[in-house]
């Protein structure tokens, strides 16, 4: 029983910063045009076999588990990273199509909304992948009828599908739904640990009344607050990505728990740093709403709250 | 990153569960009274001769030496038998006082004392705060004068929790009269039969006499009852604190999760007023599914903590952090139980057993105020885990 990174674990999500930050830095998303993967950081995130991690090596994979897919997402998260970086992933597990884990064929993600369905990435990617608790269902996107719509969220184009071809490939079960619930609850607490940091940082720094924030019990205790809702996201995410690498009967339910646990972290980090940093706070140039508005995003999906709640109200749990 | 259990941690849990099943009183605790802790001391005895008392103590002082997570799964299946609830008369005993007596006692306080504790035969009490030291602890004056080899006490402490049926106190005074702030401070055991003590209980609005002041007026305490060293007090009492906020409230974290079913159960089979089952309400299901999350996740923070604790030994410093979710989730659960019982839920008379839900709910501020405040523990977590400028 061991409920933190530990022996190769703790080199995986060191790498994984490090290469994330590199590649796919939060300031991009001041630059207009910045959403999405697009193909050249796809490329790169491909060469370094990042979508695979979790892929058998019979595959073309690393043949790792959930736990390295859960660490990967959640750097990936603390930078904003696009859902199409998670699509990508996610269809490389369901295909292992060679293409598609080389990163030269781009994946996008389909969400059902009402009659039609909401598309998150570009809208020139070859695939959009549609996931749900019983199946994964991959569609070419080319013959798709599609809108854009301006997007609220930086990281992510935004745009209406209103028909769909026949899919190229489906597969039954919840398999890729687990990899995605975790995938986004990882990138969930990513966000709100880069949303308590920022603010623990500046509030080192920033003076008022002749004293730092950081020493106002108005700027501790929410931080505090904050910072409780964080240890228990990330102590639940790491619960479900090892339940989900063994396999265990109630992976799926510790798997709505840890999602919903960091919806709410992240909502409520956010939504904390830019209250607590004051006026810089709502500024563009500052990076804090672009964490909130990537929550806002990732929280609807792969369970957003009432669906979340509504499974695990009679959930039962093993030892 | 892994959630295996031993087979060995495996068959404590079922032998656990076979003898809790059998064993855990079918009786009704007496609400208050000597009556009430005779039955804690009763139970705790049944416990020591059946070899299931202090699960976690280490071998050489009578406990069964085994590592945390054992200690999760006996706490886990107390809850799961609705065995009494371990914050009782034996809390002070076993949870602080033996562990700091363990980790600070001399040779002969610990051959004493320890075997008491674990057989119930001793109960303890707290005595660290004070009508005007509570959560600034240091600022305590109650005086201690060193006369030959004992030391004469005087002053008045505040809050002591079941003082009326303590055996023992630890008892924090200040033995420098001229030291400010921690230094200058000792503790000692109190023998709670010693002339000069006049124990004045405190009604609260649980309508118990939980808590009491108690008044020291010329109270010998004989040296060799000093834990630690003299003057060096604060140290000793840290220690104490680390074990109450460490693995302190590891039962109510556990038990959380079965009172959250327990809840779920109840709105299965309870009214509202305009006649729908409450489980029916989409507020009240939201509400009850969101806490079941929250005890969920205490439950992994639990296990990631005692994990991290087996391996390297100390406590992190995130006990005040579970203390606060601990708190607020037992609050929330608390509140919407109201809810879910309407005016039935306003009828109580004091007694824990037959208004359960009542009395948490009231309990629920002695929760969030004893054994430092939340706004303590956020301050805490301010400074050692965010690593904040200091507010003081």
């Amino acid at each position: 029983m061991y409920l933190a990174p530990d022996g190769h674990e703790v080199e995986i999500a060191e790498a994984a910063a490090a290469f994330v930050a590199q590649a796919l830095p939060i300031a991009r998303l001041h630059t207009p045009g910045s959403a999405d993967l697009g193909q050249a950081a796809r490329q790169r995130f491909a060469e370094m076999g990042w979508f695979a991690l979790a892929v058998p090596e019979s595959g073309g994979g690393s043949g790792l588990s959930a736990v390295e897919h859960a660490l990967f997402f959640r750097e990936a998260g603390r930078q904003c990273g696009p859902v199409d970086l998670l699509a990508q992933c996610l269809a490389a597990n369901l295909t292992g199509d060679a293409d598609i884990v080389s990163g030269a064929r781009g994946v996008a993600l389909l969400v059902a909304d009402g009659e039609a369905w909401r598309l998150l990435g570009a809208a020139d990617s070859a695939l959009a992948l549609l996931v749900t608790p019983d199946e994964a269902l991959l569609y070419p996107l080319a013959d798709a009828t599609t809108t854009s719509r301006p997007a609220l969220d930086p990281a992510n184009s935004l745009a209406v599908v209103s028909a769909l071809p026949d899919p190229v490939e489906r597969l039954a079960g919840d398999h890729i739904w687990q990899l995605g619930e975790l995938g986004t609850a990882a990138m969930l607490l990513g966000v709100a640990e880069a949303a308590l940091d920022l603010i623990v940082d500046y509030a080192k720094i920033r003076e008022t009344f002749g004293r730092k924030i950081g020493s106002w019990q108005a700027v501790r205790h929410p931080c505090a607050d904050v910072a409780v809702r964080i240890e228990a996201a990330r102590a639940q995410l790491w619960y479900a990505a090892a339940a989900t690498k063994e396999g265990r009967a109630d992976a799926a339910t510790h798997l709505d728990v840890a999602k919903h646990l960091a919806n709410s972290a992240a909502l409520a980090a956010t939504d904390t740093t830019i209250q607590l940093h004051g006026g810089i706070g709502v500024t563009e140039e500052h990076d804090a709403h672009l964490l909130l508005k990537h929550a806002l995003v990732l929280s609807r999906l792969f369970g957003a709250k009432r669906a979340l709640l509504g499974r695990v109200l009679h959930a039962g749990l093993e030892d | 990153m892994d959630l295996h259990y031993t087979e060995a941690d495996r068959d404590f849990r079922a032998r656990a569960r076979e003898w809790l099943k059998a064993n855990v009183p079918q009786t009704r605790r007496p609400a208050h009274g000597q009556a009430g802790a005779q039955f804690d001391r009763d139970w705790q005895r049944k416990l020591h001769d059946h070899g299931w008392a202090g699960v976690a103590w280490p071998q050489e002082y009578g406990g069964l030496g085994l590592s945390g997570l054992r200690q999760v799964i006996w706490y886990e299946e107390l809850a799961r038998a609705h065995a009494p609830h371990h914050i009782n008369t034996t809390y002070v005993a076993l949870m602080h006082a033996g562990p700091t007596l363990i980790a600070r006692g001399t040779p002969e306080q610990k051959a004493f004392h320890l075997p008491r504790i674990l057989s119930g035969e001793s109960l303890w009490c707290q005595g660290f705060s004070e009508p005007n030291a509570g959560s600034d602890l240091a600022s305590i004056k109650t005086r201690g004068r060193i006369e030959g080899d004992h030391i004469v006490v005087n002053g008045a402490k505040m809050w002591t929790t079941d003082a009326q049926y303590g055996d023992y106190q630890e008892l924090l005074i200040r033995t420098d009269p001229a030291s400010e702030r921690h230094k200058g401070l000792t503790w000692v055991i109190c023998d709670m039969k010693t002339p000069g003590i006049d124990i004045k209980p405190i009604r609260t609005m649980l309508q118990d006499d939980h808590v009491s002041m108690v008044f020291y007026d010329e109270v010998r305490i004989p040296l060799a009852n000093v834990v630690g060293e003299v003057g060096k007090g604060w140290s000793t009492a840290l220690a104490t604190l680390s074990f109450e906020r460490g693995l302190g409230f590891i039962g109510d974290q556990l038990e959380l999760y079965e009172r959250v079913n327990r809840a779920i159960d109840l709105a299965g089979k309870t009214r509202l007023e305009d006649g729908r089952l409450a489980i029916g309400d989409d507020g009240i299901a939201q509400r009850l599914a969101a806490i079941k999350a929250d005890c969920i996740a205490i439950r992994a923070m639990t296990l990631a903590d005692i994990a991290e604790t087996d391996r390297t030994g100390e406590p992190g410093p995130k006990g005040s952090m579970m203390k606060l979710m601990v708190t607020t989730t037992h609050k929330a659960l608390s509140e919407v139980v109201g809810e879910i019982l309407g005016w039935s839920f306003l009828e109580f008379d004091g007694d824990r057993i037959a208004y359960p839900w009542t009395y948490d709910y009231l309990w629920s501020w002695v929760f969030s105020i004893s054994g430092g405040t939340n706004e303590i523990q956020r301050e805490i977590t301010a400074d050692r885990v965010l690593g904040l400028p200091k507010a003081r």
